[in-house]
């Protein structure tokens, strides 16, 4: 197992110096959370296939810990734990090693060990401002360190929810929608599903068509009840219930407007410099309050972009670009550099206002930040 | 003289038994070297075939590393243990015993689920209710991803289990498994129940070979013809 040559180290420390310096002169306290980490977290925010790439184990004492696939989670951990009392305005940032296995072995290009730094932010009471400035201060950083001939992609799952809210159709299928949203496949599937009635033929969905939620659970406790089947910890007769309901309410539900498949499918298509995309939205014409609250949203950062610097028009936004992270809720981007035939991408980033609640904390705690791969960056400046 | 072929054979139980027997129908018998419970032997009836008596998982690591050219085993450790099997080993003859399918299991009071479709929207309700993902109990680590990846099923955490995995469901420390079973009856006494596309490989022992050349390749040869002529 080679190890990291000393020119490598020195650079990535001389580039984090940089990197630290301009965090630290917005405002960014520098932290260093835990190499060691509770697996629990993790697994249970990435499932399965950041699994893989983990490296889990069970020490002694029978509990199960990893080295960290990602630097987020731990900052989170620790401002629970260390931050300020009434949850005000909280600024981190911090460099160090996150771990992951690399199918096909340990290469320089692909390393199981490299840096990553970066900025969170947490609690700020203006979210597009918030968004603009994490945004520019990541392009900053990349300028302080020489880089050249980057590009910044965009994204919005926030426009993508607004979208779906104004569209008349029954919340379960907004869900479904929104939980296929990474899988383009499975997402045409489902829409196609969805406008032509053609939901899977359940079993006991037939029986509790035009039922309400009681008679599904009383159908339930039945049929449990004589076939003498036990529940199994973590899923309720109500739970069973509810969802046996849902199907039966699917069974009649008229299908989604043919109108409304092709307005999802417009609004995915498109992409340009976020003036163009907001202008492309607005030809939409869709329905509803929500969807223009995102695109103004999205035109306040812009103009805060601008008045940082930034010329937004020389970003790209996509309606399809996101992350394939769970934990991403709304403004999403990244940094990338050309690299051979393709792209690269250095930094990634964006906003994640359920993470922290679901790791523990009493409220949703708006959040945003960015991680920069540094490893790669140093390798291509 | 050139080197020996070097196959593994189950060394233990049921597959043990019907793969010697399917051998010496062939017309190869086993003498083993040293006592009676030798883990070393010859093939007979075959030039230049030293066998290695393993456990049928450990075949499966032997073939990965290439420290046996050929041995008997189960398709689904084959599968489990060995990442690009199609690329790297061929499996040459599928011997007609050990049956049994590797399958996705949930609860059968699980009323509302009858495929992997279900589950998916199940784990992704069960994710926003607890707070944490569908625990799969399994000893089959690879295979289960690799199939839940497949179906673009991702809300679920495994956990590893090493025997008696059709007790997690009940224990609590899982929801569903995924497990190797051949009649069914051990699922059932559980109350867990197929998904109606949840079997992911339907498993038989198999002679799985490495590639090989020469005398090798020629010893091989030979052992595939004899017993394909048999199943």
């Amino acid at each position: 197992m080679p190890s990291k040559p000393p020119q490598l180290r020195t650079a990535l420390d001389a580039q984090d110096a940089i990197l630290a310096g301009v965090f630290e002169n917005a405002g960014f306290n520098y932290i260093a959370p835990d190499i060691l980490q509770p697996a629990d977290v993790f697994l249970d925010r990435s499932g399965e296939d950041l699994r893989t790439r983990t490296y889990v184990f069970t020490d002694p004492d029978g509990h199960e810990l990893c080295l960290r696939p990602d630097i987020t989670i731990p900052v989170c951990r620790h401002y629970l734990e260390y931050g300020p009392a009434f949850r005000e305005e909280t600024r981190y940032c911090y460099a160090g090693p996150v771990f992951r296995f690399q199918p096909g072995g340990d290469l320089a290009a692909k390393p199981r060990e490299f840096e990553q730094t970066g900025i969170e932010y947490f609690g700020a009471k203006d979210r597009e401002h918030a968004e603009a400035e994490t945004l520019a201060l990541a392009m900053e950083a990349m300028d302080a360190v020489g880089l050249t001939g980057y590009s910044v992609q965009l994204g919005d799952l926030g426009l993508f929810d607004a979208l779906l809210a104004g569209i008349e159709m029954p919340q379960r299928w907004r869900s479904r929608l929104h939980h296929q949203f990474w899988r383009p496949e499975a997402f045409r599937a489902l829409l196609a599903g969805l406008t032509s009635n053609g939901h899977a033929e359940q079993r006991y969905a037939a029986q509790l068509t035009g039922t309400d939620e009681a008679e599904a659970a009383r159908l339930v406790e039945r049929i449990l009840d004589e076939k003498s089947l036990p529940l199994v910890p973590g899923r309720s007769i109500e739970d069973i219930a509810l969802r046996l309901h849902e199907k039966a309410a699917d069974r009649v539900e008229p299908p989604l407007a043919q109108e409304a498949a092709k307005l999802i499918e417009d609004y995915l298509a498109i992409s340009g410099n976020p003036l163009d995309a907001l202008d492309q939205v607005a030809a939409l014409n869709a329905p509803g309050p929500a969807i223009s609250r995102a695109c103004e949203a999205l035109a306040k950062r812009c103009v805060l972009l601008s008045g940082l610097g930034v010329d937004p028009s020389s970003l790209t936004f996509s309606a399809e670009f996101g992350r394939n992270l769970e934990y991403y809720t709304g403004h999403v981007f990244q940094i990338e550099v050309p690299y051979k035939t393709r792209t690269k991408q250095v930094v990634g980033g964006g906003r994640y206002d359920n993470l922290l609640s679901d790791i523990g904390a009493p409220q949703p705690v708006p959040a945003v930040g960015f991680a920069i791969h540094s490893e790669r960056l140093a390798g291509v400046i | 003289m050139a080197d020996a072929l070097k196959i593994a054979i189950p060394s233990k139980g049921r597959l043990m038994e019907k793969s010697e027997n399917l051998l010496a129908k062939a017309g190869f018998g086993i003498e083993r070297s040293g006592d009676a419970r030798g883990y070393m032997g010859r093939l007979t009836g075959i030039e230049n075939v030293d066998v290695a008596f393993l456990s049928a998982s450990e075949i499966a690591g032997k073939l990965r590393d290439g420290s046996v050219d050929a041995g008997v085993t189960g398709e689904d450790l084959l599968w489990e243990n060995i990442p690009d099997l199609d690329r790297r080993i061929t499996i040459a003859v599928r011997l007609g015993f050990g049956h049994a399918d590797v399958v996705v299991a949930v609860p059968e009071s699980w009323l509302d689920v009858d495929s992997i479709a279900d589950l998916d929207e199940v784990s992704v309700a069960y994710h926003a209710s607890h707070n944490r993902r569908l625990r799969v109990a399994t000893k089959y680590f690879n295979i289960t991803r690799e199939f839940f990846a497949r179906k673009g099923v991702t809300g679920y955490r495994i956990v590893e289990s090493l025997g008696a995995t059709e007790g997690a469901p009940a224990a609590g420390t899982a929801q569903m498994i995924v497990d190797i079973t051949s009649s069914g009856s051990t699922l059932r006494a559980n109350h867990l129940k197929i998904l109606d596309d949840g079997v992911i490989l339907k498993s038989q022992a198999c002679l799985a070979v490495n590639p090989v050349e020469g005398e090798k390749k020629r010893a091989t040869d030979q052992i595939i013809a004899a017993l394909d002529k048999l199943v």
